[in-house]
C-alpha cells in the first residue's frame, strides 16, 4: 500500500539530509504511528507519502515512494487526492469554505463528482464521524475536536485508501482526542483504511497502533511491530519507560497488558510505601525540585470572588485562589471550563466582571497591588502569561532582536534575557528567524522573554502542545527552578503526565467555578479521566510518574 | 433556500437602466420608492443587508453636492432670480470661471433633478447589495475564472479570522508591557497577523491541493482562448473609441463592441471546458428567479420604449416651469418594479426550497 | 536506486523560477492581452477628454452603467486569459490571503474613498511577487472588500482597474533595488501611484458628479486643453485634498511597515519555491 524505497529528502538550501535511506512498507489496513523527536523528520516523512515532497516544497527526492501502485515522482498531490487524504494539524488552517456541509464536499466538487453522488456521500461521513447534528454550523464556531473531525471528514468524502495525519490531538483536550481516535481506528477497522498517523503524546495511540515506524535524530528511521520497536526508542510513552524499568519482555502497551505483569512490582511499592510519609493536602512544596527554595513560603497572589463574563456567558463563576511562593500549580478542566479566562483576569489583561486580585511586589516594594489597574509595562514586572499561541509575542526578525527588544522593554541589562534562553534551552542561534524554530525552542523563546522580568507569579496557558517529551522535562525544569527562587506558578493544561511531573497542587475548574483543590497525588489519583498511566497501572499504589516509581524502588534497597 | 443572487442583480439593474432614461423627478422619484419598498421588504438580518443606509447617505450626499455646485460654480442663466449673489470673477488662470451668481429656481430644479437621477442609480446598487448574498454570488462565477474566484472565496472566508487574530495579537502584545500605540505598535501588531496570514496561506494551498485542487489543469494555454482573448479586447477598445467619439462611423461603436462581447463570451466557455469541476448544492434558477429578473427588465423595456416613442410625455417641464407629470407609463413602471416586494412572492420562494 | 524526482529542471530546483520569484509569470501572450486592456481602459477612465458631440453616450447619463459594465468585461477577458492553463495553487492561496489582509485594512482607512491603506499591500505584494501577481492582487482586494462591505458600484470595475495598475506598475520596478533604497523607491511609487488613483477616479466621475451645467464641467468635443484645464480647477476645488491626503497616508504607511513587510513577503516567496511544482512552461 505504501512503500517506501531507500528514500532520502533534502530540502533546498538545508545543509543535510531530512531524511536518509528510508526503507519500509506498510500494508493494507494498518494503523502506523510514525515517532520521533521535534524536528528528525515526521513531517517530511508524511508530506513525502501524499506527494507534497517534492511538489510542492521543493526539494530533492532520491528514491521511491510508492503509493497505491502509484509513484510520486510522477504524479503530484492532486493526482493522489482520490487515493491519498491528508490531515494537519491545526484544522482551522486548512478550511477553505464556511460551513461543515460545505467543507465536506469541497474535496469532491474539485474531483468533479456528480452532484448525487455528492449528497450521498456527505450524509454517510457525517454519520460516520458523528458530525451530523453540526451539519450547517459555520466552521469557525466548532471546538477543536470538532474541527478535527471535520477536517477527517473533508478527506474521507473522495474515498481515499490512505489517511496520513500529523499530529491530529496535539490541540485537543482528552476527550476530544478520545472521539478522533475511536473514529480513526473504526476507519481502520471497519473499512479497512490504512493510516499513517504521527504523533508527540503516544500514551493515547500506542494501544492501537500496528506497526511503528521511528525516525532517528539523523533522519535513518527503524520500523516493525510496536513492542520491538518501542523497546529501544528514544521517544517512548511513559508505560514502555516503567516496563524498561521493571524489565517487563516484550513490552507492553496498554493499561491492561501492563497491569497484568505489574503485580510483583506492586507488592514491593506497598512495602516501601508503607515507611514514606503520606502525602499531605492543602499547601505543598515543590515536589522534586533540586534546587532547596530559599525563603519560607509567603503568599504571592491572593485572588477574591474572581467574574469573568463574556456578554451572556459567565466563564468565571467566583473563584477564590491563593499561591504561595515556590508551589507549581495546574490548573486542569474540560475546554471550555473557563482556564484561559480565569488566568487572563488573573493577569489583568482579560475582562473581570467582578473581584479582587491581588499581587505581591517585587522584593522591596511589597505592597500588593491589583495588576488590572497598573500599566502593562508595570504589571508584568509582578505578573507574567505565557498564552495558548507564543508566537503572538514574537513580531521581529531575529532571535537576537527579540532578546535585545525585551531587555530595553524593561529595563534589564542587555543579555539577561539572553542567559535566560541559554539556560532553557540549547541550540538556538542568533540569526534565526522565530517562526522557524521548533515549538518547544519558541516556547523557549517566549518563557525568556516573559521570565527577564522576574515576575513574582508565572502564567502558563497550555504550554504543552507541540512539544516532545524531552522538551517537556525541560519545562518542567525550568518551572521548578523558577518556583524555587520565590515565585508561585500556575499553569493550565490537558496534559495528565507533563501535570504528574512538574505540579505540587492542582486545581480543578468546571463550569467557571473551581469543584478540587489539593495536592497533585489525591486529585490526580482519584479521578479516572486524570490519572496518569503510570498510577493507573500500579493502582492502588499511588504513584504518579516513572522517576517516582524509580525513587521508591531506589529506597526499598 | 433564499434567491439566487443573480437574480437581484438583473432586477436591480434594470431599474437602474430604468432610472437614468429620464430626468422628470416624480418618474424618478416612483422609481426609488419602489427600490426602497423591495429592500425593506425583502432583505434578510445579514451583514452586508446593513450597507443600504450608506447607499442612501450617499445618495442624499449626491444630491446635496450637486445642488451646491450648481450654486457656487454653475452657469447661471436667465430666469426668475431666487437669491441675488453677486458674480465673483476670478483671476486670469482661471479663466471662464465665475462663482456664484443669481441663483433662479429653474437652476436649482435641474441640479436637483440631475443629482436625484444619479442618487437613484446608486441607490439601485445599494439595493442589489443589500438583497444579494455576496457568497452565494461568487459561487455564479463561470469555470473560466475558478481560480481568480477560489481567491475571493479564500479572501471573504479568510478576513473575519484575521480580525480576530489581530484582536488577539494586540492583547498578547500588552502580555509583553507593550502598549500597542503609535507607529511601534503598528508595526508589533500587524508583522505578526501578516506572517500568521501568509503561513497560513501556504497551508491552505497544500491543503487544497491535496484535495485535487485544479486537477485536470495541464498548465498547457489554450491558442484558441488566446486569441479570441486578444480580438475581445481590441474590439473592446475600438468599440469605446467608436462610441465616444460622434464623428467615427456607426458601425465602430455598438457593432464592434457586439463582436468583441461574443469573442469573450466564447473565449470564456472554451477555457472553461478544460476545468471539470461541479457544484454541491448549485443554486437554482427557479420561477421565484424568472420573476424578479423580469420584472426589472420590463421595467426597463416601458421606459427604454416610452423614451424612444413618446419622449415629451417624460419631459421634467422646466421650461416652462410646472408640476411636473407622472405619465400612466411611469406609474406601470414603477408597480412592475414593486412587485418582488410582494408577500406572496417570498412565501413561494420559501416554500419552494430545495 | 537513486534517481531524483522530475529530470527537467524546473522541477528539480525552484533555484531557476526563484530567480524571478514571480507567482503569477507573464509572457508574451499575457503582456500584449495586458496592453490591449490597459487601452481600453484609459479610454474608459478618460472618456470625458475623448468625448465628442453626436455620440452614443452624450447626454452622460448612460455612461457610468455602459462603462462599467465594458471594464467589467475587459477584467473578465483578462483574468480568463491569466488563468489559462492553471495558477499555482500556492499563488492562488497567497492572493486570496493578501487581499484579505487589504480588505482588513480598508475600514481602517478615513475617507469617503477609503483605500488608502490597501495601497500599501498591492504595491508590497506587487513588488515581491511580481507584476503580474500584483496585476491580480489590485482587482481581487478592492473586489473582495467591496464584497464583505456591501459596497459593490458602479465604481468599483474603475477601482478594481486602477488598483490593478499600481500593482503592475509596483512589479515592474527595478528589481535589484535593496535595504533602504528599495523602501524609498516604494514610498515615492507608492505616493504617486496613489495620487494618480484618485486623479483617475476623479477623471472618470467628473461628468456624474457634475453634469454639464456648471463653468467646471467638461464639455463634449471642445479642445484638449480646455478640458483639462476645467479638470484641474475642479480636482482642486473638490478632492485634491483627500488625493494629497491618500498619497501621504500611503507614502507614510510604506515608509513605516515596508521594510519588515517586504521580509515577511520574501520569506513566504522562499517557502513557498513557485515553479516547484510547476508543471507549466512559462508563457
Amino acid at each position: 500500500m505504501i512503500h517506501f524505497d531507500h528514500v532520502t529528502v533534502t530540502y533546498p538550501d538545508a545543509v543535510r539530509a531530512a531524511l536518509t535511506d528510508v526503507t519500509f512498507r506498510v500494508p493494507e489496513g494498518e494503523l502506523c504511528l510514525v515517532i520521533g523527536p521535534t524536528g528528525a523528520g515526521k513531517s517530511t516523512l508524511l508530506k513525502a507519502a501524499c506527494g507534497l515532497v517534492p511538489h510542492f516544497t521543493g526539494g530533492l527526492l532520491e528514491g521511491r515512494v510508492v503509493v497505491e501502485g502509484r509513484d510520486t515522482r510522477d504524479h503530484p498531490p492532486r493526482d493522489l487526492a482520490d487515493v491519498v487524504g491528508v490531515v494537519v494539524q491545526d484544522p482551522a488552517s486548512g478550511f477553505v469554505t464556511d460551513t461543515v456541509e460545505e467543507e465536506l464536499a469541497y474535496a469532491m466538487e474539485q474531483l468533479g463528482i456528480a452532484p448525487s453522488v455528492m449528497r450521498t456521500r456527505v450524509e454517510e461521513v457525517l454519520d460516520l464521524l458523528g458530525l451530523a447534528t453540526l451539519r450547517s454550523r459555520p466552521l469557525a464556531d466548532l471546538s477543536g475536536g470538532e474541527q478535527q473531525r471535520v477536517a477527517i471528514g473533508s478527506v474521507l468524502t473522495s474515498q481515499p485508501r490512505i489517511l496520513v495525519l500529523d499530529e491530529p490531538t496535539s490541540a485537543l483536550d482528552p476527550a476530544a482526542a478520545e472521539d478522533v481516535l475511536a473514529a480513526l481506528t473504526r476507519l481502520v477497522h471497519d473499512l479497512g483504511m490504512t493510516v499513517l498517523l504521527a504523533e508527540h503524546r503516544l500514551e493515547r495511540v500506542v494501544q492501537y497502533a500496528d506497526r511503528v515506524i521511528s525516525i532517528a535524530a539523523d533522519g535513518t528511521t527503524v520500523d516493525g511491530a510496536p513492542a520491538a520497536v518501542l523497546a529501544d526508542s528514544v521517544v517512548a510513552p511513559p508505560i514502555v519507560e516503567l516496563a524498561r524499568l521493571a524489565a517487563w519482555h516484550p513490552v507492553p502497551l496498554s493499561v491492561r497488558d501492563a497491569r497484568r505483569r505489574a503485580a510483583p512490582l506492586r507488592e514491593l511499592l506497598v512495602g516501601s510505601k508503607a515507611n514514606r510519609h503520606p502525602s499531605a493536602a492543602g499547601d505543598q512544596v515543590v515536589r522534586k525540585s533540586p534546587v532547596r527554595a530559599a525563603a519560607p513560603p509567603i503568599t504571592v497572589l491572593a485572588a477574591r470572588g474572581v467574574h469573568v463574563r463574556y456578554g451572556r456567558t459567565h466563564a468565571v463563576r467566583g473563584i477564590d485562589l491563593t499561591l504561595s511562593s515556590g508551589q507549581v500549580v495546574a490548573l486542569m478542566g474540560r475546554n471550555g471550563s473557563g482556564k484561559s479566562s480565569l488566568l487572563w483576569a488573573l493577569q489583568g489583561s482579560g475582562p473581570r466582571a467582578a473581584g479582587q486580585v491581588l499581587i505581591v511586589g517585587p522584593p522591596g516594594a511589597a505592597a500588593k497591588a491589583d495588576p488590572a489597574s497598573m500599566r502593562p509595562r508595570d504589571a508584568r514586572l509582578r505578573v507574567a502569561l505565557v498564552p495558548q499561541n507564543p508566537q503572538d509575542l514574537l513580531y521581529l526578525d531575529t532571535v537576537a532582536a527579540e532578546c535585545a527588544a525585551a531587555d530595553a522593554q524593561i529595563g534589564a541589562e542587555p543579555g539577561t534575557t539572553r542567559t535566560l534562553l541559554d539556560r532553557l534551552t540549547t541550540g538556538v542561534p542568533d540569526p534565526a528567524h522565530p517562526r522557524d524554530l521548533s515549538e518547544g525552542q519558541r516556547l523557549a523563546l517566549v518563557l525568556a522573554i516573559q521570565l527577564a522580568a522576574r515576575p513574582r507569579v508565572l502564567l502558563l496557558d497550555e504550554p504543552t502542545r507541540g512539544l516532545d517529551y524531552a522538551a517537556k522535562r525541560h519545562l518542567a525544569a525550568a518551572l521548578a527552578r523558577h518556583a524555587a527562587a520565590g515565585a508561585a506558578v500556575l499553569l493550565s493544561s490537558h496534559d495528565v503526565e507533563f501535570v504528574a511531573e512538574s505540579a505540587g497542587r492542582v486545581l480543578v475548574i468546571a463550569d467557571g467555578e473551581l469543584v478540587a483543590d489539593g495536592g497533585v497525588r489525591d486529585i490526580l489519583v482519584a479521578s479516572p479521566t486524570f490519572a496518569p498511566q503510570v498510577a493507573k497501572i500500579l493502582h492502588p499504589v499511588d504513584l504518579l510518574t516513572v522517576d517516582d516509581v524509580r525513587r521508591a524502588l531506589a529506597a526499598t534497597r | 433556500m433564499t434567491m439566487h443572487p443573480l437574480a437581484w442583480w438583473v432586477w436591480a439593474l434594470g431599474l437602474a437602466v430604468a432610472a437614468t432614461r429620464t430626468t422628470n423627478p416624480a418618474v424618478i422619484a416612483l422609481i426609488l420608492a419602489s427600490v426602497v419598498l423591495v429592500v425593506l421588504a425583502r432583505r434578510e438580518d445579514a451583514p452586508w443587508a446593513r450597507a443600504f443606509r450608506g447607499f442612501l447617505v450617499l445618495g442624499g450626499c449626491i444630491v446635496a453636492i450637486r445642488m451646491l455646485f450648481y450654486v457656487v460654480v454653475g452657469i447661471k442663466t436667465a430666469g426668475a432670480v431666487l437669491v441675488d449673489v453677486p458674480r465673483v470673477a476670478l483671476p486670469s488662470w482661471a479663466v471662464g470661471v465665475e462663482l456664484f451668481g443669481p441663483i433662479t429656481l429653474t437652476g436649482l430644479l435641474v441640479a436637483l433633478y440631475g443629482g436625484l437621477r444619479l442618487a437613484t442609480l446608486v441607490v439601485c446598487f445599494g439595493a442589489a447589495n443589500a438583497l444579494a448574498n455576496p457568497k452565494r454570488a461568487l459561487r455564479s462565477l463561470p469555470p473560466s475564472l475558478h481560480q481568480i474566484g477560489t481567491a475571493i472565496v479564500i479572501a471573504v472566508s479568510v478576513t473575519p479570522q484575521l480580525a480576530t487574530a489581530a484582536a488577539g495579537v494586540r492583547r498578547a502584545q500588552r502580555l509583553r508591557g507593550h502598549e500597542p500605540r503609535g507607529v511601534r505598535g503598528l508595526l508589533s501588531t500587524a508583522v505578526p497577523v501578516l506572517t500568521d496570514a501568509l503561513s497560513r496561506s501556504l497551508a491552505l494551498a497544500s491543503s487544497m491541493d491535496s484535495r485535487g485542487y485544479a486537477r485536470p489543469l495541464t498548465g498547457r494555454t489554450d491558442r484558441r482562448v488566446s486569441t479570441l482573448v486578444v480580438i475581445a479586447l481590441a474590439a473592446a477598445s475600438m468599440g469605446t473609441y467608436g462610441l465616444l467619439d460622434g464623428t467615427s462611423p456607426r458601425w465602430l461603436g455598438v457593432p464592434v463592441l457586439a463582436i468583441g462581447a461574443a469573442a469573450a463570451a466564447t473565449a470564456s466557455i472554451l477555457a472553461g471546458r478544460q476545468v471539470r469541476r461541479t457544484r454541491y448544492r448549485p443554486d437554482r434558477w427557479g420561477s421565484p428567479e424568472l420573476l424578479v429578473a423580469g420584472c426589472g427588465v420590463v421595467a426597463a423595456v416601458l421606459l427604454v420604449a416610452a423614451t424612444a416613442t413618446d419622449p415629451a410625455a417624460l419631459d421634467p417641464s422646466l421650461s416652462p416651469l410646472s408640476w411636473p407629470q407622472v405619465p400612466p407609463v411611469a406609474l406601470l413602471c414603477a408597480v412592475v418594479a414593486a412587485i418582488p416586494a410582494a408577500r406572496v412572492f417570498r412565501r413561494r420562494a420559501e416554500r419552494g426550497a430545495t | 536506486m537513486r534517481t531524483a524526482v522530475g529530470s527537467a529542471q524546473e522541477r528539480r530546483t525552484p533555484a531557476a523560477a526563484r530567480r524571478d520569484g514571480d507567482a503569477l509569470p507573464l509572457g508574451l501572450r499575457t503582456v500584449v492581452v495586458l496592453g490591449l486592456a490597459s487601452v481600453a481602459g484609459l479610454l474608459a477612465f478618460g472618456w470625458p477628454l475623448v468625448l465628442s458631440p453626436g455620440s452614443g453616450l452624450e447626454h452622460s447619463t448612460d455612461a457610468p452603467l455602459v462603462l462599467a459594465g465594458l471594464l467589467v468585461a475587459v477584467l473578465g477577458v483578462v483574468f480568463v486569459s491569466l488563468s489559462d492553463g492553471g495558477i499555482d495553487v500556492k499563488a492562488v492561496a497567497v492572493l486570496g490571503l493578501l487581499s484579505a489582509v487589504g480588505a482588513v485594512l480598508r475600514p481602517l482607512s478615513a475617507g469617503t474613498a477609503g483605500v488608502e491603506l490597501i495601497f500599501v499591500v498591492i504595491v508590497l505584494g506587487g513588488r515581491v511577487f511580481g507584476p503580474g501577481f500584483g496585476f491580480a492582487l489590485g482587482s481581487t482586494t478592492v473586489f473582495a472588500s467591496a464584497l464583505l462591505t456591501g459596497g459593490v458600484g458602479p465604481w468599483m470595475p474603475f477601482q478594481m482597474l486602477a488598483a490593478s495598475w499600481v500593482g503592475l506598475g509596483a512589479g515592474l520596478l527595478p528589481r535589484r533595488v535593496r535595504g533602504r533604497r528599495e523602501v524609498a523607491l516604494l514610498v515615492g511609487y507608492g505616493a504617486v501611484a496613489a495620487l494618480a488613483f484618485g486623479m483617475a477616479m476623479n477623471l472618470s466621475f467628473w461628468p456624474f458628479q457634475l453634469g454639464t451645467g456648471t463653468s467646471l464641467s467638461f464639455v463634449p468635443g471642445a479642445a484638449l486643453g480646455t478640458n483639462l484645464h476645467r479638470f484641474v480647477l475642479y480636482s482642486a476645488a473638490t478632492s485634491l485634498g483627500w488625493d494629497l491626503g491618500r498619497a501621504i497616508t500611503t507614502g507614510v504607511g510604506l515608509a513605516l511597515v515596508g521594510g519588515p513587510v517586504l521580509a515577511a513577503l520574501r520569506r513566504t516567496s522562499a517557502r513557498a519555491a513557485f515553479g516547484a511544482g510547476a508543471r507549466r512552461a512559462p508563457r
